[in-house]
């Protein structure tokens, strides 16, 4: 089977700025891969780039050998690191919304997060804290059946506790061969999730690797040699 | 999936118009009622008519804010992470905005007709003006035989076409306003100018090259206006052929943009 997102020499300048710089980058299904790399590293960038909100200076991006477009947004679930929701709907008719452009929505499973979460589906977007939205965002992107979940700092901006909840959503909705990609630097929290690693700085891949094989071979956790690559 | 987006934006849009629409109603029946109940000109009356006039012209100003609005905001900023991560292709939401955005354009002047003969209706004015329109489109067939009805189906071809190009044409100028990084709305405006001015020149050389239609020989009186009438029906079709060709050029123009050159910040 091919990988689920490929990049080939994948480039992205703003004016002589540039972001991403020719990453060639392989994951294949059926893992949680951690996308890791300090502030400004270029990893929502590059996710950006494989969901079609970036255009590539140079490069290409392949979701399952699709060229990004509307059959890769069918299989493609995408947690932005911004809050998407417009304020005016209720969470309810959000949640309509996303069952009726995503065939692969499981309304229910939104409903039960929710429940568990005490967040009341009639409840105006508006009115909601901004954790309590990331909360949202999050079960919308979970109650999909995609095969590659993209998620840009999913627990950037909710308390320890809603922390927890966030990581056994992930891991609970997590099924065989889907693809969890998680970008973050706070990687002491999700850690012990990830079965692959991706080091990113200053645009450029540094280090991809197998957790075990890091473990291993080097005997240090991902926080450790995380803060050995990028020590400043 | 057309169908779909069609909705959202009709009740993203709805909730805007739908009441501006009623409350227009209201003020248009509570000026009505006071002037039936006093004849002389009075204050409540001139207040009700004043806020009747307000809503009347806050509703078309509103009409252009929600259509750039929703353009910009929906799509170019922040929401613009869900609509264009939804499986739909970029013209999709560009086709979806523009109709719904006739449809409140083409609601607000059914509005403002409507509201307007309440106010002034009289006793037997309305079937006095159905006559009088019957009687116009009657005379009018006499003198071209067929051709009255199509003369006015063109006519409102012609403004549908008018208004979908004014409208493409603000669209593409968002868009372009969207490939500069910093100042992206001064950017806008200028492509506006830009493309409008554009637009005029390339319009002027077609008919200089053309020379089919003399628009500056047709003299609306009724006698010449009779016997122009294919010169009429001509100018007419070469208005729908160029707000045609100006609305291809504006939405090839959003489309390409929106799908190549998309940089959500």
């Amino acid at each position: 089977m091919s990988a689920i997102l490929e990049c080939r020499k994948l480039t992205k300048s703003f004016g002589s700025k540039t972001a991403i710089s020719e990453v060639d980058l392989k994951v294949e299904r059926g893992q949680i891969v951690g996308l890791l790399g300090p502030n400004g590293s270029g990893k929502s960038t590059l996710i950006k780039m494989v969901n079609q909100l970036l255009t590539p200076t140079s490069g290409n991006v392949f979701i399952g050998d699709k060229k990004p477009g509307i059959e890769t947004k069918k299989i493609v679930s995408y947690l932005p690191e911004k809050n998407y929701l417009n304020d005016w709907m209720r969470v309810h008719e959000i949640i309509e919304l996303f069952s009726d452009f995503y065939d692969n929505f499981q309304p229910k499973k939104a409903y039960d997060m929710l429940k568990k979460l005490n967040i009341n589906a009639h409840d105006k977007l508006k009115t909601m804290s901004k954790g309590t939205k990331e909360k949202v965002q999050l079960i919308l992107v979970m109650s999909r059946e995609a095969e590659l979940y993209l998620l840009d700092e999913p627990i950037g901006g909710v308390d320890p506790a809603a922390r927890d909840y966030i990581l056994e959503t992930i891991l609970g909705n997590y099924r065989e061969n889907a693809t969890i990609v998680i970008s973050t630097h706070l990687i002491s929290d999700i850690e012990k999730l990830l079965d692959y690693v991706v080091f990113i700085h200053q645009g450029q891949i540094v280090l991809t690797s197998s957790v075990d094989a890091i473990r291993d071979e080097k005997g240090k956790s991902i926080d450790a040699l995380f803060r050995e690559v990028f020590k400043c | 999936m057309l169908r779909k987006l069609f909705k959202y934006e009709f009740k993203a849009t709805g909730r805007v118009f739908l009441p501006l629409f009623a409350s227009l109603l209201a003020f248009a029946f509570i000026s009505r009622i006071l002037s039936v109940f006093d004849f002389q000109q009075t204050f409540p009356v001139f207040i009700s008519h004043t806020i009747y006039i307000i809503i009347m012209a806050g509703m078309f100003v509103m009409t252009l804010t929600v259509m750039i609005q929703r353009f910009n905001k929906n799509l170019l900023s922040d929401e613009g992470y869900l609509m264009f991560t939804l499986p739909t292709n970029p013209w999709q939401h560009i086709v979806s905005k523009l109709l719904v955005s006739m449809l409140w354009i083409t609601a607000s002047v059914i509005a403002a007709v409507f509201t307007i003969l309440i106010i002034t209706y009289k006793a037997g004015a309305i079937s006095e003006t159905i006559r009088g329109l019957s009687l116009l489109i009657s005379r009018l067939s006499e003198y071209w035989s067929v051709s009255a009805s199509f003369t006015i189906f063109e006519v409102i071809i012609a403004i549908f076409s008018t208004l979908t190009s004014g409208i493409l044409l603000i669209y593409a100028s968002i868009a372009v306003g969207h490939l500069f990084s910093k100042h992206k709305i001064l950017a806008s405006f200028g492509a506006f100018i830009i493309l409008n001015t554009l637009a005029h020149v390339l319009v002027n050389l077609i008919s200089l090259v053309i020379k089919v239609v003399p628009l500056a020989n047709i003299h609306i009186s009724s006698y010449n206006f009779a016997n122009n009438l294919p010169a009429i029906q001509m100018a007419l079709a070469f208005g729908i052929i160029i707000a045609g060709l100006k609305s291809a050029a504006y939405f090839a123009i959003t489309n390409f943009i929106l799908s190549k050159r998309l940089n959500l910040e």
